[in-house]
């Protein structure tokens, strides 16, 4: 059951009902004009595409499709160059014209600063793009394996916690190519119902059975295993060979963290494995930015496999496991992304180990410390000031996802276009990637945001938010010259 | 599955009702019967003509489905197959009520319902009469 206010809840339905019929129309139309246009030269062979298959995409998705793919003319740092586009049929071909402007970016997953120039991880990147060039051109079993990735799994394992990690060249590909490689049919996986398409992937290519218990909802964790351990498999009811329950950190579409202690006990308590997707929480959260364990006060030995991606906090791209010895040895000899897929670039393996090494303070400064403290206030200031604006924004306190729900269909172009002319770049989501009712505005904080920033984001929001009408929680009276204060103060 | 759907659909028809009062000036009665024929076509086309998904994600394996069919995952009898199945009797009763069950009137909103629930039964699950529309 979806949660939302029963007045939007009617008057969205009631949005998309007319989108539908007006999209049908036109379809009907175009029909009747269509009949009349000589058939392709391509008689007798299948059409690619069914004519009610793309609806969607034709007639909804296509109207706003400004609102995504935007092209960026510089790094993602805490301010973007977006590239100025155009369309003279409504959005069905868009063009690029050669100006840009600068706008502040509040999408880009640059958590803690590492997207653009760095001063300790830049030089050292471009040493090893000059030493080991742009590309391994080989897999790591051949000849992809160079000193820079041994160097990496070893620091990637310290800084996690778990005695070894094996590193792979896609965040998307580690989740999706990993779960068939520790689980296959015989076995069951437990997933949270909100979870990554990548672990979906994953589970549905391993064989295994899937089940999914609702979202952070630990007594129906607790249901859903009784309920499996009890019947065992289908039809034979033999055992389980092994049951793994996957769940995310951070879940980038909420913002919600996941309640880590509590799974970990029942887990234990039913001797299933955990297997943790870090891929917005490491590097992000926590005191020394070891992620949600570190937040939370698990131990990491609790978790029996711990998954994560570079591309948010450490600014580079790939993702990696951290587990036991074992696990990764036998990993390391039955993942076809290990033994199959190109190695990571050496220039971005190098990033990591940079921004690992700022991130833990061995760089010989204290920026580390300095960023996760400003990504923990800066997360924190902005989502109090984005609630006293009245703002439904989701997510817990020291997350620095923050989705600002928009409902109807119609607020998410006009909130993001109404934002871009007012420079900032805010993302906006909606279906299939959430439920069809609940699309949002995704905003992430990077600890490279200073408060004057911050606060120009806060205000550009506010001037979107009222144009779209999205504040649909009452404001905090005493509380609505906050901006103006804050800007006195500086 | 998502709040308000129900009360959406009925606030949609009584809005429609309105509508065709204010357009066209006729008796209640004929506005009831002309909601009640538009929904017949519109209702009839969508759940019981059209087969297939607006999405291309699921590869066209509902293809052979008409939507009433793939309702509910195919479980028949749900609340909400029996709220639809509702809905058209009711309307038919207003219709009725409101043009004092007249001749050309009765025989048009007689024939709706009649297709409209006739096709909504369980025991019409997958059935292609005389093989109409069993095309994918």
């Amino acid at each position: 059951m979806v949660r939302l206010p029963y007045s939007t809840a009617l008057t969205t339905l009631f949005s998309y009902g007319l989108l539908f019929a007006f999209g049908h129309l036109r379809d009907f139309f175009r029909r009747i004009i269509d009949s009349r246009k000589p058939t392709t030269n391509l008689k007798d062979y299948a059409p690619i595409c069914l004519g009610h298959e793309d609806f969607y995409t034709r007639r909804l998705f296509n109207r706003v499709q400004d609102c995504c793919n935007r092209p960026i003319a510089s790094a993602p740092d805490a301010w973007i160059d977006v590239i100025e586009r155009y369309s003279n049929d409504g959005n069905k071909t868009i063009h690029r014209t050669s100006k840009t402007s600068r706008c502040l970016n509040l999408g880009s997953y640059n958590y803690l600063g590492f997207a653009a120039a760095d001063e300790y991880c830049t030089p050292r990147v471009i040493e090893s793009l000059k030493k080991y060039s742009a590309s391994t051109c080989s897999v790591r079993v051949d000849g992809g394996n160079t000193k820079l990735h041994i160097e990496l799994e070893e620091l990637v394992a310290r800084f996690v916690g778990k005695p070894a990690a094996i590193l792979l060249g896609m965040g998307y590909a580690t989740n999706s190519t990993i779960i068939p490689a520790l689980i296959g049919k015989g076995g069951l996986i437990i997933s949270d119902s909100l979870n990554h398409n990548s672990i979906v992937n994953g589970a549905r290519g391993s064989g295994a059975a899937v089940r999914v218990f609702q979202h952070n909802n630990i007594a129906h964790l607790e249901e859903v295993l009784r309920e499996q351990i009890a019947q065992g498999q289908p039809r034979t009811h033999r055992p389980w060979n092994k049951i793994i329950v996957i769940v995310e950190g951070i879940y980038s579409m909420e913002g919600e963290l996941c309640k880590l202690p509590e799974v970990i006990s029942v887990c234990k308590k039913y001797k299933a494995y955990t297997y943790l997707d870090e891929a917005h929480s490491i590097g992000a959260i926590g005191k020394s930015g070891r992620g949600v364990c570190d937040l939370l006060g698990v131990d990491p030995a609790d978790v029996d496999i711990m998954m994560g991606t570079f591309t948010k906090s450490f600014g580079s791209c790939g993702g990696y496991i951290a587990a036991s010895k074992e696990i990764i040895h036998h990993l390391k000899q039955t993942c076809p992304a290990h033994i199959y897929a190109t190695s990571m670039s050496p220039p971005a393996v190098q990033q990591v180990i940079s921004a690992i090494k700022v991130i833990l303070g061995e760089d010989g400064t204290n920026r580390g410390a300095k960023k996760l403290a400003q990504i923990r206030e800066n997360s924190n200031f902005f989502r109090s000031e984005l609630k006293k604006m009245g703002f439904e924004v989701l997510g817990d306190n020291d997350s620095p996802v923050m989705p600002i729900m928009l409902y109807n269909p119609a607020k998410i172009p006009s909130f993001s276009r109404e934002c871009l002319r007012l420079n900032v770049a805010a993302v906006v989501v909606a279906f299939p990637a959430t439920p069809l009712l609940l699309s949002r505005a995704r905003i992430c904080i990077s600890a490279s945001h200073t408060r004057e920033d911050l606060i120009k984001g806060l205000e550009v929001l506010s001037k979107a938010g009222d144009v779209s009408g999205i504040k649909y929680f009452p404001v905090e009276q005493e509380k609505t010259t906050a901006v103006e204060k804050l800007k006195k103060i500086q | 599955m998502y709040p308000g759907v129900w009360t959406t659909y009925i606030l949609i028809l009584f809005f429609s009702w309105l509508l065709v009062l204010s357009v066209f000036g006729c008796t209640p009665g004929t506005a009831w019967t002309v909601v009640n024929l538009f929904h017949f076509a519109i209702t009839y086309h969508f759940f019981h003509w059209k087969k297939g998904t607006p999405f291309a994600d699921d590869q066209g394996m509902y293809n052979g489905l008409t939507w009433w069919e793939q309702m509910d995952n195919g479980k028949q009898l749900t609340r909400n197959r029996k709220f639809l199945i509702v809905v058209p009797v009711v309307l038919y009763l207003i219709a009725l009520h409101t043009t004092d069950y007249q001749q050309p009137m009765l025989f048009l909103n007689t024939l709706a319902v009649g297709v409209l629930v006739v096709a909504k039964l369980p025991n019409m699950h997958k059935v292609r009469i005389f093989g109409i529309n069993a095309e994918n």
